[in-house]
């Protein structure tokens, strides 16, 4: 190497300790994707890992898997500013979030990314599995990374799910309310969700178990699945190499620069959509008195349609859904392994049809509230 | 993506070139983007004041008569718990129960009609003044006020 006289801070510092052999920590989680040599200087070993090539495919699908990890980060961060002021009593839920949204500088600000973000995520989550799945990147050697977009997935679901009640707002309030009753409508998992969540009833003992599922279980248990997916994807890479071979090559540097942008336009998204179209936070839940219009939340609303609507018994239709949701997470059991180009699109016609059944069925859960 | 030569080094980097000059731009804005959001935080972080009005400093006591002479009564109040202490038959003043050192919850020493803390053994007398130990400061005294037979403290 060159003998370049380096100057600065960094320069300073590398006289002292090895920042190079700090730095190559990233590569557990396979942000960076090369055995990194720790005995020569960052700047050289950075110079040469933004002129690494990668495949142009690589870049954009990509940035879904960005956006999980980056939105949970954004999550975890207002969830902690939240829950130094939140209270989780059924008395003081309601009046420490309104402290939190009223009273507090930028506190509804907070309150809105917090909630957006969540939003985002859901919507984040669900879209990486369709395009997993479109993708075909279930099969081995991706069953890993399949099973952690699956987990992931529910995680947030049922984060999601645990928050809104928080809030103790009305209609959050009575969303959790009609939500518990898809779950604890199913067989099995309906009891034991039930003996998990302290009951049937909300009162302070289900309220506090929803904030450690909310606050510690659940997010502790998505950051363990972000690490495997990132250290998976080290190992077996993103890239549909038997699809479509690629045609470009950019550079690791090019790569980064687009998902900076792409992290800026959406925190810019989050913001708009936290100012323009804050959620709402209302009156406080009466436990006695149940306000007309209320739903589900819209993710759970297939499955209310399948429970409520269906033929049946109810404990069949349970059995259906949870074989539906057992399908999904052992995908790559069944799915054809050593798919030839007539198979995969057959399968990803069978991918479209059961999509577009979810959104048929959401829409009719949608529909069933509005009688 | 080539190596730059040596000699084309002085001018591709320093703040007077336009790539300088845009490194120089967007790091300030990085900096000033990242002061914002530490501010943002920072301000929503400060304890709120939990600020009472003066309606609410006035403290109901009690009555006169359920306290004795050259007894001392503790009273919780919120954050400023303080004494009531009845000197003679109309005497009474009120002392803040918290030592001026390390907040330690003073006690009442009825027979040296003093004040002790439990911490570090500093001493007060009942107009608030340091006898010994380590205070750095005397105790804030509180008007006293009889109506009525009832003692309020104006805090």
């Amino acid at each position: 190497m060159s003998e370049v006289p380096r100057s600065g801070w960094v320069a300073w510092l590398e006289q002292r300790i090895n920042l190079t052999e700090i730095f190559s920590f990233l590569t557990h989680f396979g942000f960076v994707y090369t055995p990194i040599d720790t005995t020569r200087p960052l700047s050289e070993v950075t110079r040469e890992l933004a002129r690494q090539p990668i495949p142009t495919y690589a870049r954009w699908p990509r940035v879904l898997g960005l956006f999980a990890a980056i939105l949970f980060a954004l999550e975890v961060v207002t969830g902690v500013l939240l829950a130094y002021y939140y209270r989780p009593t059924v008395d003081a839920a309601f009046d420490s979030t309104r402290t939190i949204v009223r009273d507090l500088p930028l506190g509804w600000f907070i309150h809105q990314l917090h909630a957006w973000g969540a939003w985002l995520l859901v919507l984040v989550v669900v879209v990486r599995l369709l395009r997993l799945f479109w993708d075909g990147l279930y099969r081995a050697p991706r069953e890993l990374l399949w099973w952690c977009a699956v987990a992931m997935a529910w995680l947030v679901l049922q984060s999601d799910f645990t928050g809104k009640l928080l809030t103790w707002d009305s209609r959050a309030y009575w969303a959790a309310v009609r939500g518990m009753e898809v779950v604890f409508a199913l067989p099995v998992v309906g009891p034991v969700m039930a003996f998990l969540l302290g009951g049937r009833v909300i009162n302070d003992d289900v309220l506090i178990r929803f904030y450690v599922l909310h606050a510690m279980v659940l997010p502790v248990g998505f950051a363990a699945f972000l690490y495997l997916t990132f250290a998976s994807l080290r190992r077996v890479g993103l890239g549909t190499e038997t699809l479509a071979p690629a045609t470009k090559v950019t550079s690791f540097r090019e790569h980064l620069y687009g998902m900076w942008i792409m992290t800026t336009v959406m925190f810019g998204l989050l913001a708009s959509l936290a100012v323009v179209l804050p959620f709402r936070f209302g009156s406080a839940a009466d436990p006695y008195s149940t306000p007309s219009g209320v739903r589900p939340p819209w993710y759970m609303l297939a499955p209310y349609a399948v429970i409520e609507g269906g033929p049946g018994p109810r404990w069949v239709l349970g059995l259906f859904l949870l074989a539906v949701a057992f399908a999904v997470l052992l995908l790559p059991l069944w799915a054809p392994r050593f798919a030839p180009d007539r198979l995969d699109r057959r399968s990803r016609i069978a991918g479209i049809a059961a999509f577009a059944l979810w959104i048929a069925l959401s829409v009719a859960g949608a529909l069933m509230e509005g009688r | 993506m080539s190596e730059p030569s040596p000699s084309a080094e002085p001018a591709t980097t320093g703040p007077t070139t336009r790539r300088g000059f845009l490194t120089v731009l967007t790091r300030a804005f990085l900096g000033l983007w990242g002061l914002g959001v530490a501010g943002a935080i920072g301000v929503y972080l400060r304890p709120p004041e939990h600020g009472s009005r003066v309606a609410e400093r006035m403290v109901r006591v009690g009555l006169l008569e359920n306290l004795k002479v050259g007894e001392a009564l503790l009273v919780r109040h919120s954050d400023s718990p303080f004494y009531v202490v009845r000197l003679d038959a109309t005497q009474v003043v009120a002392l803040s129960a918290v030592c001026t050192h390390v907040r330690c919850i003073l006690g009442f020493d009825r027979e040296r009609k003093t004040l002790t803390c439990p911490c570090h053994d500093g001493r007060f007398d009942l107009a608030g003044r340091v006898l010994s130990g380590p205070p750095p400061r005397p105790l804030a005294s509180y008007t006293v006020s009889v109506r009525a037979g009832e003692i309020f403290v104006q805090l």
